[in-house]
């Protein structure tokens, strides 16, 4: 039981055309945590989460959820195991935040079978969980930045999955935003005792809500651990080619700031 | 769905009631009252009076398979754009995207250069000739990255290439004879549809978008882009394959019995989206019937003009590019953004 929905990633290399993006990536994340992905800009993170999602095949090594690698299963397989917030979204067609929601049903439905009735009150429900019930109607174009990722969330809620990821969903939202989003997230991954894998630009987020960080550095692991251990200034600063200082704001929290 | 069941029933009802009303309209005018004697005189049994004669032979020979066309071309032109809009996230295309007009263009001129003025020839060479562009274009665009973006190019590329070869062949072509044939055609027209050619059209035209209906929400997550859709569990590859082979196959249909009917796949699934919204549960059901009434309201003008009539891809050109360019003016942002 204790290897339960363990996302395991093994030697992974990924390339694209020409351009080695991941190079030999190891790590694990254990149900019930938030693994937290820090990195700088084209590190590797998205790639990463698309490699651990399947969406992208690895060139070498292989990603495996409870020892069944990802490579050798089907998508619908794939979209019952794990559930993904896309960074930031913008649709093209008028959907309403239902319609977006109950497509996370697409995975669990048999061919030429739709959503039953059944199926948008269960999605009206993961929309009320989040707090968001009466934008059902409301087309998710028209809404807020935060209030976009929190559908996005309830669609991955109401995919019914035991893995999240989460592709920098606090990129473009505003400061309360940020800390809202992440609060949902820290609370869904204990209520449903997830695995969470987020990639995070704000190292002061991850610090604040991420019990086990991995940090990419030109697509190699540059740091796999704890909060404790992650949140140094040698770790840190060594990841972004800076001085970074970490202050103490005297209560549990600690900012991290350049030196 | 449910929220537009009222949508789907009034647009059903309003598609009988106009194809009643077209039935009587025309340069021979039949009354509702005839109307109704033919069709009952019609059932087995009965016999044909005799001064119904004409009035029966122009509503079966002529009105009814021209009727019926127009209806199931409409709907598959619609369908189909509404499909393909889905599939490429783009409410800018039409159902030539990926080269079946220029293909089948292509198809028809060729049999008129070789094979003179045989309808079976024109029809059977568009339609396989506007299969094989798609093909051509499809396979192009999985050689170069496989995603929504180098389909388009590839269509693109497709159909500028098989333009040019209709350039060529009318070039090369009869002045007297066989140009004014293709021009023609290119046109688009539902002038002299017979019982057959309604019937092979709707063979193939019915359960093709039967196989849309019975697949439409998959559009939705579909129309959410490749790694979303793959996320949500959806094989995206295979399953734009069955979308666009099943699309190809009505429009190549369409275009093979009348031509190439412009912009009807354009603008219906617009106005169905403004209507009933982007959700293809709804969508799909409602593009067909409303597609199938605005080119019946298209055909019937275009027979019953004073001055005689005029091919209806005319009449849906003229109408249809103000009609887009009022959509673009008013710029609902609802209806979609890009």
């Amino acid at each position: 039981m204790e290897r339960t929905d363990l996302v395991s990633v093994v030697n992974l290399d990924f390339d694209y055309a020409h351009k080695q993006v991941l190079r030999d990536v190891n790590f694990e994340v254990k149900r019930g945590t938030i693994c937290g992905l820090l990195g700088p800009n084209a590190s590797g993170k998205s790639t990463l989460l698309k490699c651990i999602n399947g969406v992208l095949k690895p060139r070498g090594g292989h990603v495996s959820i409870c020892g069944t690698e990802v490579g050798s299963l089907s998508r619908s397989k794939i979209a019952g195991l794990m559930a993904v917030v896309p960074q930031q979204m913008t649709v093209v067609f008028a959907f309403t935040a239902l319609e977006m929601v109950v497509m996370g049903k697409a995975a669990r439905l048999e061919r030429f079978r739709l959503p039953s009735r059944k199926d948008y009150l269960e999605a009206r429900r993961c929309l009320d969980d989040l707090g968001i019930g009466p934008l059902w109607r409301r087309r998710f174009n028209e809404l807020s930045g935060g209030e976009r990722q929190l559908v996005l969330l309830a669609r991955a809620m109401f995919q019914d999955t035991t893995i999240l990821l989460l592709d920098e969903p606090t990129s473009h939202l505003d400061f309360k935003n940020q800390f809202m989003i992440m609060d949902k997230v820290h609370d869904i991954t204990r209520a449903k005792n997830l695995t969470t894998v987020i990639s995070l630009h704000d190292p002061n987020l991850a610090a604040r809500y991420c019990t086990h960080m991995v940090m990419l550095k030109e697509g190699h692991l540059h740091f796999e651990g704890s909060r404790c251990e992650a949140i140094h200034p040698d770790v840190l600063g060594g990841m972004y080619g800076m001085n970074v200082m970490i202050e103490s704001t005297g209560r549990s929290d600690v900012v991290v700031l350049p030196g | 769905m449910r929220e537009h069941k009222w949508a789907i029933v009034v647009s059903a009802t309003l598609l009988v009631a106009g194809g009643i009303l077209a039935a009587t309209l025309g340069r021979y005018q039949i009354n509702l009252h005839t109307l109704k004697h033919i069709l009952v005189s019609s059932l087995p049994g009965s016999s044909v009076e005799p001064e119904l004669a004409t009035p029966t032979l122009v509503l079966w020979s002529v009105r009814l398979p021209r009727l019926i066309m127009a209806v199931m071309v409409g709907s598959a032109l619609s369908v189909a754009g509404a499909v393909f809009q889905g599939l490429f996230r783009n409410p800018l295309v039409s159902p030539g995207i990926l080269g079946v007009t220029a293909g089948a263009g292509f198809g028809a001129t060729l049999a008129i250069l070789l094979a003179g003025n045989s309808g079976f020839m024109i029809e059977s060479s568009a339609f396989l000739w506007g299969l094989g562009a798609v093909v051509l274009a499809y396979q192009l665009g999985k050689r170069s990255g496989n995603s929504a973006t180098s389909l388009v190019l590839s269509g693109v590329i497709v159909s500028a290439l098989f333009t040019a070869a209709v350039s060529f062949l009318k070039y090369k072509a009869d002045i007297y004879q066989q140009l004014p044939a293709m021009v023609f055609w290119t046109m688009g027209s539902l002038n002299s549809v017979v019982w057959k050619d309604a019937l092979r059209a709707t063979s193939i035209i019915v359960p093709g978008i039967g196989a849309i209906y019975l697949l439409r929400w998959w559009l939705n997550p579909m129309a959410l882009g490749d790694e979303d859709a793959m996320a949500l569990g959806i094989d995206v590859a295979k399953a734009r394959v069955i979308y666009i082979l099943i699309a190809t196959l009505i429009v190549a249909a369409s275009i093979a019995s009348c031509g190439n009917i412009g912009w009807v796949g354009l603008i219906v699934p617009h106005m169905a989206r403004s209507i009933v919204g982007s959700d293809h549960d709804a969508l799909i059901p409602f593009s067909a019937l409303l597609g199938g009434i605005f080119m019946l309201v298209m055909d019937t003008i275009s027979r019953t003009l004073p001055g005689g009539e005029i091919p209806v891809g005319i009449i849906t050109a003229m109408f249809g590019a103000p009609f887009f360019a009022y959509l673009l003016v008013r710029s609902d942002k609802g209806a979609w953004e890009s």
